[in-house]
């Protein structure tokens, strides 16, 4: 300990922090799909010898919590030698929802034992299954695409073609998902050169120094959070609307036990895992914990696994947050995910009132779809998240139209999205007024209106349908989405109809979908009467 | 119609670059360059440069009187015309400040609130008090047309003539001040956008027209550029009218009217007319840190190197930029949180300055930047109220500053101040770590701040040279601003960079890139064309490029004739490619070989190449360029002295003081830039102190003085 100098720690820190975000870069301008191209639905991280995660590119929070448990997976099954790299994506063997597949990769530096792991994830836009884009309603993981157990995609430096083609023979649009995977197999390859520059630079010893000291250091910031909270026991539920079969709200629960400088959360309470697709994997819980603490600090820190060590994570086996294998997992990762991060701070919310913000819109809003393109024969598959409001903060009004908590991906471009696919998309605006008032308005949600110019296949998976995001502190909840279809009628008029939170669908060319995102739950009371609230 | 600007008769040329601080005006006369330093008016920047050119003017007429013939120069007319070239911050201030205009922006109806849609992300992801900038334009400033254009070029729905003007009277009622025109799909057909920007001349407003701005796809990129640009043209537009008119009414040449003309230096490294650029602002937003960066390719190019970095530490942060044979220009700057998708010159910009404050944060680690002690109060040493370590402080306690001649020694550094402070900070933070704080001692508090400082400002340099497929051994250290000297060697050794070189007046150096610079005009078109993989329809696609490229060309070529520049154009074509399916374009050149060029650069980009993948050509750029004068002038002069012959010689110290390295406090020589001759050479630990700056040679270094004043550094080992 008393080696460590702590100009040097910084310096390690943003060494290693440096190659996740220049392997991201990597990824992202060489890759295919719009959603790891344009949406940036990807995550890059480096992992010590022992598999801890030591930085994470500033990318996909759902990934944080979740990659270490792909390393373990992939070290465990495989037993990786240098120049392989393992694949993955089976939620029940370290992965979280069959789109995003994981490569991890061993660093050696001459040792039999490797230095680092680097890994990364993206979300391809189809990896088989019922639906295009396989994104839709399903009751068991075999309905949702190509399951991956960890295998080598690369031996000893070498692409795997068996593998590789097994796998591109079950996707919809399989040069996109090679192209893709390419650019994953580069990313990797760039962060392990990165990695033994430094350690030719620093020296071994040094650099191993560091490795644990940033895990000590990184423990050390999140006890100093945690010790700022008052000692208790705080508890919060909340709900998802439905499980896409049945129409029963599926109850999230959680105990958030504060004992000095650790914390103990406790999902015990929490309903079954569901018919339906939004059971959340245990790795995804953990990455909401992971970001809901993180977020307390009130540095810029590394994404070390030392951050949770103060913290221990109970759930439930068989529960909607720890649910077990055939369980349908699409929605968990991307809906449930931000359910559980809801409940948790509405838990905190008790303990720290005056930081703790209304609930933001609570759902990414999933669209897939695809079909044969008639412009050029060949199939596609697209896939998108919609942004919602930010609940409003105890100082501040919720940001409008933003993702929040655990994704951050951006959308595609219309120029984008209408030059690769047959849609044309008629309208994208600030919902107005969806925001819950209060003291501090909650952000507004956003309309989006896509027409398909073709006959397709689609999905919509979505929550915060039937009750808005929760307000805080006397504010009131935001307005709940809605979903809409708008078909063409003989008159040439559009007729709408309602469509389920959760739905799968077949539409013909001129069909109009309309997503409304819900806005996020307002902050305190309004001073003295009316609507003079707003803004 | 402006006048003249370039050829022709022969003018005085001034190359002006304004700063926080000091306005610096420079001119290159028979070889020899001369300076004159002001003090800026930032309340109105015409000032300080109407004062300074008007000295460096009457300096050098004076001089032309005297001077017998010099067979340098070329017998001159008695009424030469003034030429100002001038690198300005004016945009920058207002976009970082939001003092823009009243902007109302018209687009396409339904997508009205596009601008502040954005990408739809959040600038900070663990950061639950997160705020995003507001957008330019509030909602009740957005106004929507029925109209579209499809992704393949067709008008779906043309704008009616009813509604064009409804939108006149809305938007003569609404209290615009300058308008943005955006429409979805402009860049592949923009005649919607045409037909509109008719209807909406007679409000005779500035105007600012996508397609004409940035015909290129990504539809928010392109927005907030002409948006951008609209907020800053009546702004601009003024600034241009009152230095014009600052000259009008004080003639700097005589009594005479003289013909005074005014050039703007762009972000993209090359020069416009003062009016393209009152109509194009979003091209000059980082006008100031480009002519630093032209500078240094200017300066590489004469002493014969190829590859070098540029450095250019201030006060609150630092810039640096990767020159490879040529200038390299990147289309995704953000500045404000507002993203730019002009070409701007490629500078990385990193919140490491002088006046960066160091802190330990909650896990012990020490901190140093973003936050600065900014130009009041400044650093401690500075005594105006400072009271947190600085970057510039823990230089002075290591005793590598020269206390008694800073700014020539107008200026006296507070050595007793900053040590106590240092002190009294650790002191007080040792308490709050109940003393299991490890930095002990102020020294080692100097150190480890300007260490973590040194390791901040190589992060930018390894992101624009590693990261990005470059070898830095073969990369030399442009090294100008006020605090660069300080540290240059020490990242040159960290990153293994060949050498450094600190330029003459390195305060003064970014206004001669100004004076240096090229007139530029990039144009470019988006075409989303695939490269067919058959030979015949190789062929015709290859003239069909031929064909488009001729047609930017001439266009170009026109702007530039009507605008009065004359001389020969130097044209480069190149290509954005990518492999179908992908979003990021790399640009080649064009040549026969533009393919394999793709290829390799990919591999070298992103470590992989895929050569049976179908290619597409995403846009045709053209870059016409029209040599400047000076360049060719003042490089030949360095040249010849590069190669003249000095006898070594070893200076004499002006004084030897302890200072701090890596090895401990060990006797260092301070030397006065000034007093140093070609030729002279010596080794670290030295200092090397000047008036706007400070160069520090490690032990492990060695310091020589070049033909023309340069220094270069390199490492010992």
């Amino acid at each position: 300990m008393s080696r460590i100098d702590p100009a040097e720690l910084e310096i390690f820190k943003n060494l290693f922090h440096a190659v996740a975000e220049e392997m991201g870069a990597a990824l992202r301008r060489s890759a295919f799909s719009p959603n790891i191209k344009e949406r940036r639905d990807y995550s890059c991280a480096v992992f010590d010898g022992r598999g801890r995660v030591v930085a994470m590119g500033d990318h996909m929070p759902v990934h944080l919590g979740s990659m270490p448990m792909s390393v373990a997976a992939a070290v465990g099954a495989l037993g990786l030698g240098p120049g392989d790299i393992a694949m993955l994506n089976d939620p029940y063997a370290g992965g979280t929802h069959l789109p995003d597949i994981t490569l991890v990769m061993p660093v050696f530096s001459g040792g039999a034992r490797p230095l680092f792991y680097v890994a990364n994830r993206a979300h391809h836009a189809d990896v088989g299954g019922a639906r295009p884009a396989s994104m839709g309603l399903s009751e068991e993981i075999y309905q949702e695409g190509f399951r991956i157990p960890p295998v080598l995609v690369a031996r000893d430096g070498k692409i795997e073609r068996d593998v590789m083609a097994l796998l591109l023979a079950n996707v919809r649009t399989p040069v996109e998902r090679e192209g893709d995977l390419q650019a994953q197999i580069a990313a990797c390859r760039l962060g392990a050169r990165r990695l033994l520059e430094i350690e030719a630079r620093y020296g071994g010893r040094r650099v191993a120094l560091y490795l644990d000291a940033l895990q000590a250091y990184a423990e050390r910031l999140m006890r100093a959070a945690l010790a700022r909270i008052p000692n208790g026991r705080y508890s919060a539920e909340d709900f998802m609307d439905d499980d896409g079969f049945s129409p029963e709200p599926v109850r999230l629960r959680v105990t958030i036990e504060i004992r000095g400088e650790r914390a103990l959360v406790d999902f015990a309470g929490t309903a079954p895992a569901c018919r339906g697709s939004i059971n959340a994997v245990l790795a995804i819980t953990a990455s909401a914990v992971f970001y809901v603490f993180r977020c307390l600090l009130g540095e810029d820190v590394p994404a070390c696994a030392g951050l949770m060590a103060p913290i221990e994570l109970r759930a439930p086996l068989g529960t909607v947050v720890n649910a077990q294998a055939a369980a349908a997992v699409a929605a968990g990762n991307v809906e449930t995910s931000q359910r559980i991060v809801d409940v948790l701070l509405r838990a905190l919310a008790h303990a720290l009132p005056d930081r703790i913000p209304a609930a933001s819109s609570g759902t990414m809003n999933n669209l897939s779809f695809g079909s044969i393109d008639p412009r050029t024969g060949q199939p596609f598959a697209y896939y998108e998240t919609i942004a919602g409001g930010m609940g409003a903060r105890p100082v501040a009004d919720g940001l409008d139209a933003v993702h929040t908590h655990m994704t951050n991906s951006l959308n595609t471009p219309i120029e984008a999205l209408e030059t690769a696919y047959p849609v044309r998309v008629r309208r994208y605006a600030v919902r107005r007024g969806s925001g819950g008032r209060g003291r501090f308005r909650g952000g507004d949600g956003v309309i989006r209106e896509i027409e398909f110019l073709s006959r397709v296949q689609g999905s919509i998976l979505s929550d915060r349908r039937a009750r808005g995001p929760y307000g805080l502190a006397g504010g009131q909840p935001g307005s709940p989405g809605r979903n809409l279809m708008l078909l063409p009628t003989d008159t040439g008029r559009l007729r709408s109809s309602r469509i389920a939170s959760k739905a799968s669908f077949e539409t013909e060319a001129g069909a109009v979908l309309r997503i409304e995102s819900p806005g996020g739950g307002g902050w305190g009371q309004i001073r003295g009467q009316g609507a003079g609230g707003q803004g | 119609m402006p006048k003249r600007p370039a050829t022709g008769q022969p003018s005085i040329r001034v190359g002006v670059d304004t700063g926080g601080t000091f306005t610096d005006c420079v001119t290159i006369e028979g070889g020899e360059v001369r300076i004159t330093k002001v003090f800026s008016t930032p309340d109105d920047p015409a000032r300080g440069i109407v004062d300074g050119v008007l000295r460096l003017i009457g300096d050098t007429q004076a001089e032309r009187r005297t001077a017998t013939e010099d067979g340098n120069t070329k017998p001159r007319t008695p009424n030469p015309e003034l030429h100002i070239m001038h690198g300005t911050t004016v945009g920058t201030n207002a976009l970082l400040e939001r003092k823009g205009a009243r902007v109302a922006l018209v687009t396409t109806k339904g997508f009205e609130d596009l601008i502040e849609l954005g990408r739809q992300n959040r600038p900070g992801l663990y950061d639950l008090n997160v705020e995003r900038q507001p957008p330019l334009v509030p909602p009740r400033l957005r106004f929507g047309v029925a109209e579209r254009t499809g992704a393949d070029a067709r008008v779906l729905q043309k704008p009616s003539l009813a509604e064009l003007k409804a939108l006149r009277a809305r938007l003569r009622k609404s209290g615009a001040e300058s308008l943005a025109l955006c429409f979805l799909f402009s860049y592949a057909n923009p005649s919607n956008e045409r037909a509109v920007a008719r209807a909406l001349a007679e409000l005779n407003l500035p105007l600012s027209v996508s397609h004409e701005i940035l015909p290129e796809f990504r539809e928010y990129e392109r927005l907030s550029t002409v948006v951008v640009n609209a907020y800053l043209a009546p702004h601009l537009g003024a600034y241009i009218a009152r230095l014009t008119a600052a000259f009008k009414s004080n003639p700097p040449i005589g009594d005479e009217r003289r013909a005074v003309c005014l050039s703007i230096m762009q972000s993209n490294g090359g020069i416009t007319t003062a009016d393209r650029a009152a109509r194009e602002p979003v091209r000059t937003i980082l006008s100031g840190p480009a002519a630093g960066v032209v500078a240094s390719a200017h300066l590489a190019a004469s002493l014969g190197l190829d590859r070098v970095i540029s450095f250019d530490m201030g006060g609150t942060s630092t810039d640096v930029s990767l020159i490879d044979g040529a200038l390299r220009t990147t289309r995704e700057t953000t500045l404000a949180g507002l993203p730019v998708a002009v070409p701007v010159l490629d500078v990385d910009s990193v919140g490491a300055g002088g006046g960066s404050l160091a802190r330990f944060d909650a896990g012990g680690a020490l901190r140093v930047g973003p936050e600065s002690s900014g130009a009041m109060p400044g650093p401690i040493c500075y005594g105006r109220g400072g009271t947190r370590p600085t970057v510039t402080d823990a230089q002075l306690v290591l005793g590598r500053l020269d206390a008694d001649h800073f700014l020539g020694g107008s200026f006296r550094l507070d050595y007793d101040a900053a040590r106590a402070a240092f002190d009294r900070f650790l002191r007080d933070e040792a308490r709050r770590f109940s003393r299991r704080l490890l930095t002990k001692s102020a020294i080692d508090l100097a150190r480890g701040i300007v260490a973590v400082a040194n390791a901040t400002m190589e992060r930018a340099l390894r992101v624009i040279s590693v990261a990005r497929g470059h070898d830095p051994r073969d990369f030399s250290l442009v090294c100008y601003g006020g605090a660069g000297g300080l540290h240059a060697a020490d990242l040159a050794r960290s990153l293994d960079l060949k050498q450094v070189i600190v330029p003459p007046n390195p305060g003064a150096f970014s206004a001669l890139g100004v004076l240096r610079s090229d007139v530029v005009r990039d144009v470019s078109q988006s075409v989303l064309m695939p490269v067919p993989a058959s030979a015949a329809d190789g062929r015709r696609f290859q003239r069909d490029i031929e064909t488009r490229f001729a047609r930017l060309e001439r266009v170009a070529r026109v702007e530039l004739r009507n605008q009065g520049f004359r001389g020969a154009a130097e044209i480069a074509r190149s290509l954005d490619m990518r492999y179908r399916g992908q979003s990021y374009e790399l640009n080649v050149p064009f040549t026969a070989e533009f393919r394999l060029s793709f290829q390799k650069e990919h591999e070298r980009a992103y470590g992989h190449a895929q050569p049976e993948r179908a290619l597409e050509i995403v846009s045709l750029r053209v870059r016409l360029t029209i040599k400047t004068p000076e360049a060719a002038q003042g490089n030949a002069r360095q040249s010849d002295a590069r190669t003249r012959r000095f006898r070594p010689s070893s200076p004499a110290p002006l004084a030897s003081r302890l200072a701090g390295f890596e090895t401990g406090l060990v006797p260092t020589r301070f030397y006065d830039r000034e007093q140093l001759r070609p030729g002279s050479s010596f080794s670290g630990p030295a200092v090397v102190f000047e008036y706007s700056s400070t160069t520090v040679v490690p032990p492990d270094y060695m310091c020589r003085v070049d033909g023309v004043g340069n220094l270069i550094l390199w490492g010992r080992s």
